[in-house]
């Protein structure tokens, strides 16, 4: 009885989840373009030969990791100092709270319009300020070395608000006598911070840490509307890659294959991240006995 | 109309929960179920409600075996420990809920659940929240769905340890009139072993799922089958002497009076409890309880004796009783 | 720390550069290219005008992700609710399996799923249909809703429940007149984050529906960054990025109880 309830919702995740995995590690020893008539025809490693030697495909590669790396640390850095100053009781706490929620409602491709004419030069209010300041006009969006950092920005205006609140929802669950008790033992907020704070917000910092992660090495919605993958290809991700791959290039193989690989990727990273996290904030058994340490 | 449960059991994985369960409930009658926390009394009547399955054993009421049956199909009205009250409707909205899915026509429902609100005097609250009513309004309007299901029979799971002390008392004779006027057989949980020697019929109790006795307030007390029995039926306590050659002797404190020979003890505590003292001695067969009235006096240098014919004789092994 | 300043920056910076569009889309073309031209040549409502007038006219963007949305939040509903209720009726190691199973999914990045559904689109002919969107929406949100659900459930007394089938109703009747009821504000927050999901979602919308008259927002945004049929553009960029935020803006600040208990009870199960 009870599996007939879980049967449908259980079949769409399959479909969605699960199915797309299969068809691309099958799609991916296939070749499947224009060139075999969009008929798919076994090429053994063909195309994951073709990977490895992808000149274009490993800049992205890079690319993509560089983003997503500055963007997620900079979004938890951030996130942090907003859930703290959130956390206390102000008046006006709750309706700042929403405000702040508002970049991260946003679809990206609407504010990303907008931050193009931000950052442009020379007549966006970013140019008027570098003049004003004496740095001179910088081509954000032209200068390949610049670029990236815009979509870095952009993407933390709108994923930090996100960040924020999983981490606002780990600082309600410390218990306010383990910061008095640390008080009364002379211990000052930095100490606080180290030893209580981070420790016990760790599982929502590896929750902020892996889903922002998994999601930002996928970005594509704000490189292709803000950027379009340049300048020279400068700002491209791999999924951005996967997609021109499949409709532009009409290759569906080799797009699966790039896919598959980023795939395992974010898998790798993930774990690597899971771990790394486990190591750079111990969690100590005891966490009142902090003054001593 | 008749409940009856034989060698009732049930397992969850290797653990059997509750087994040999017999038990057999006449019209009109209430049976008490008591024992200490988790000894099954709550897995019992849940499985004669049919909220949980039964591993062996059948349950069979009314003549009809409804091991199997659904709990829908049962006709079993149970009052819940926290009342299981909906909270998002009414008073009226609570009753109702049953006779309506049952397909009682709106009029019937309307003269029916009026009539109930009178019976358990909640006319004037009917279109409450619960989260409004007092504890002891709470547990009248789930006895109310209860007697509305008018089913074979009541099941009864602690429905008075939210109340306060005195609340209980008051309401004790009004569920006693309520449940057992409907002539219908009652099994009443309770770890309150005053309240089950006060409106139960027979007390049966339970230890590790095992049923140990079922027999009357009086029987329990001057006969129980087991040491655990002796020990969980009577306050104060039972005094157990040192077990010698296999068997522990126990009396009852009243049975204890001070004579010129016996044991001699230190008396180390006083308790006076207005028409009664309870004195807490030492002795060398151990920690002892006597229980005597405030008019008599303590000696100076007290022995302790009492009657071989109140003695109780338990196997130290087993805990059963010795003839 | 001054925290009136630091407040006042978190203002500034969430804001900000939605404010600036405002700014901007009322802002003549002549003002947007030299700043500092007299007041009487600055205001405009010309960027609404050409944006409203368009063909196809903004609103009809709007339409399209309203009824995207509302049809994934009821499919998802429909799909989750039972899921959710029957997850902690099955054995023990498999319902801890499956939480796993349903976390990593919700942590996925579903963009490098394009390929796969736009296959699945081609082979059911479901392209270029509103409707049809719904379905992969409904299951990509799945298991966020799922596990906000499931939690939701796990937090009733199970009495109610037990009390409900001892008056005789069925599994069907205690949904409708017991369970469901008392889930409610989770049902809010998880419909709530379905249709943020489903109104903002882009790379799917782009693969299945490239008839101009059945856009999504998220979607013809991006069209209309791709053309530049304006002299100086950003002025209508501008005026288009303000009518796109201001249903959003609006749902934030009406839903946002639901919103945020939904994230942050995510947070904490999660």
């Amino acid at each position: 009885m009870t599996v007939f309830l879980l049967l449908p919702s259980l079949l769409f995740l399959l479909v969605v989840f699960v199915g797309p995995l299969f068809r691309y590690a099958w799609l991916s020893f296939h070749a499947d373009s224009v060139m075999t008539g969009l008929i798919a025809i076994p090429n053994g490693g063909a195309n994951w030969l073709r990977l490895v030697q992808d000149q274009r495909y490993w800049q992205d590669l890079g690319q993509t990791l560089r983003f997503a790396g500055v963007s997620v640390g900079l979004e938890l850095f951030l996130a942090l100092i907003i859930a703290l100053l959130l956390d206390q009781r102000w008046r006006g706490r709750d309706l700042v709270r929403t405000l702040a929620l508002i970049p991260w409602a946003l679809p990206t491709t609407v504010m990303a319009l907008g931050w193009r004419w931000i950052f442009n030069t020379p007549y966006g209010p970013i140019d008027y300020f570098t003049n004003l300041v004496g740095i001179g006009s910088l081509n954000i969006l032209g200068d390949p070395n610049l670029t990236w950092m815009a979509t870095v920005w952009a993407d933390v205006w709108k994923t930090t608000p996100f960040a924020a609140l999983i981490l606002l929802a780990g600082l309600q669950t410390i218990p306010v006598d383990l910061y008095e008790a640390v008080r009364l033992e002379g211990g000052n907020p930095l100490i606080c911070l180290r030893r209580i704070t981070l420790p016990l917000l760790r599982p929502y910092i590896l929750l902020a840490l892996l889903f922002r992660l998994a999601q930002a090495f996928g970005v594509f919605d704000l490189i292709q509307v803000l950027t379009g993958g340049g300048p020279a290809s400068s700002t491209e991700s791999v999924a951005l890659y996967a997609y021109w791959n499949a409709l532009r290039f009409l290759d569906f193989g080799y797009s699966s294959t790039i896919i598959m690989a980023s795939f395992l990727l974010i898998s790798v990273i993930c774990l690597i991240a899971w771990i790394g996290l486990q190591i750079l904030i111990p969690t100590h058994s005891e966490s009142r006995g902090v003054i001593k340490s | 109309m008749t409940l009856q449960i034989q060698n009732l059991g049930r397992s969850v994985g290797q653990h059997w929960i509750v087994r040999h369960l017999n038990l057999h409930v006449e019209d009109g009658e209430c049976v008490a179920l008591v024992g200490p926390s988790g000894c099954g009394k709550s897995s019992t009547l849940r499985l004669i409600a049919g909220l949980d399955p039964v591993s062996e054993g059948e349950i069979i009421l009314n003549e009809a075996n409804v091991t199997h049956s659904s709990a829908a199909k049962r006709a079993v009205g149970m009052v819940f420990q926290s009342y299981a009250l909906l909270p998002h409707l009414s008073v009226f909205a609570n009753l109702e809920l049953g006779l309506r899915v049952r397909g009682v026509r709106p009029f019937d429902r309307q003269q029916r659940i009026q009539a109930m609100l009178e019976l358990v005097q909640l006319q004037d609250r009917a279109n409450v929240l619960p989260a409004e009513l007092s504890g002891g309004q709470r547990q009248r309007v789930a006895l109310a769905r209860a007697l509305l299901r008018d089913p074979d029979v009541y099941l009864l799971d602690e429905p008075m340890s939210n109340l306060d002390a005195q609340l209980r008392e008051e309401l004790r004779p009004e569920l006693r009139r309520l449940v057992l006027d409907r002539q219908k057989p009652v099994i009443h949980v309770t770890h309150d072993q005053h309240e089950a020697m006060a409106i139960a019929d027979r007390i049966a109790v339970l230890h590790s799922g095992k049923i140990q006795q079922v027999a009357t307030p009086e029987d329990l007390y001057h006969h129980p089958e087991t040491l655990f029995i002796a020990k969980f039926i009577g306050r104060p306590q039972i005094n157990c002497l040192r077990p010698k050659n296999g068997v522990i002797c126990a009396v009852r404190p009243e049975s204890l009076f001070f004579a010129k020979e016996g044991l001699p003890c230190k008396i180390t505590a006083r308790e006076w409890l207005g028409s009664s003292q309870l004195l807490y001695l030492d002795s060398p067969e151990g920690f002892l309880r006597l229980s005597c009235s405030t008019a008599v006096d303590i000696p100076e240098a007290p022995h302790v004796s009492w009657d071989v014919s109140d003695e109780h004789h338990f196997a130290l092994e087993s805990g059963h009783r010795l003839p | 720390m001054n925290r009136r300043f630091l407040i006042a920056l978190l203002l500034l910076w969430s804001l900000g550069p939605l404010l600036w569009q405002v700014y901007t889309s009322f802002c003549s073309d002549q003002a947007l290219i030299q700043p500092f031209v007299s007041n009487d040549h600055r205001w405009t409502l010309i960027h609404y005008q050409n944006v409203l007038n368009a063909n196809p006219p903004f609103w009809r963007y709007l339409i399209n992700s309203l009824i995207v949305g509302a049809t994934s939040t009821f499919l998802c509903l429909v799909l989750a609710l039972p899921a959710a209720y029957a997850l902690n009726r099955i054995p023990r190691q498999l319902s801890v399996l499956t939480r796993l199973a349903l976390v990593g999914a919700a942590l996925f990045p579903y963009v490098l799923l394009f390929l796969a559904l736009l296959e699945l689109a081609r082979a059911l002919n479901l392209g270029n249909q509103l409707l049809a969107l719904s379905l992969p929406y409904a299951a990509l949100s799945q298991p966020l809703a799922i596990l906000l659900l499931n939690s939701a459930f796990n937090d009733l007394p199970p009495e109610l429940e037990d009390a409900a089938k001892l008056e005789g109703l069925s599994l069907f009747q205690r949904f409708r007149w017991i369970l469901i009821p008392l889930i409610s504000p989770a049902t809010a927050s998880t419909a709530i984050l379905v249709f943020l999901f489903s109104w903002n979602e882009y790379p799917i919308a782009l693969t299945w529906i490239s008839d101009s008259n059945k856009l999504t927002l998220p979607v013809a945004m991006a069209r209309i960054a791709g053309s530049s049929i304006y002299s100086v553009p950003y002025g209508a960029y501008a005026a288009a990025t303000v009518l796109g935020s201001i249903p959003l803006v609006l749902l934030v600040l009406i839903f946002q109880k639901p919103i945020v208990s939904g994230l942050t009870s995510g947070a904490v199960k999660g």
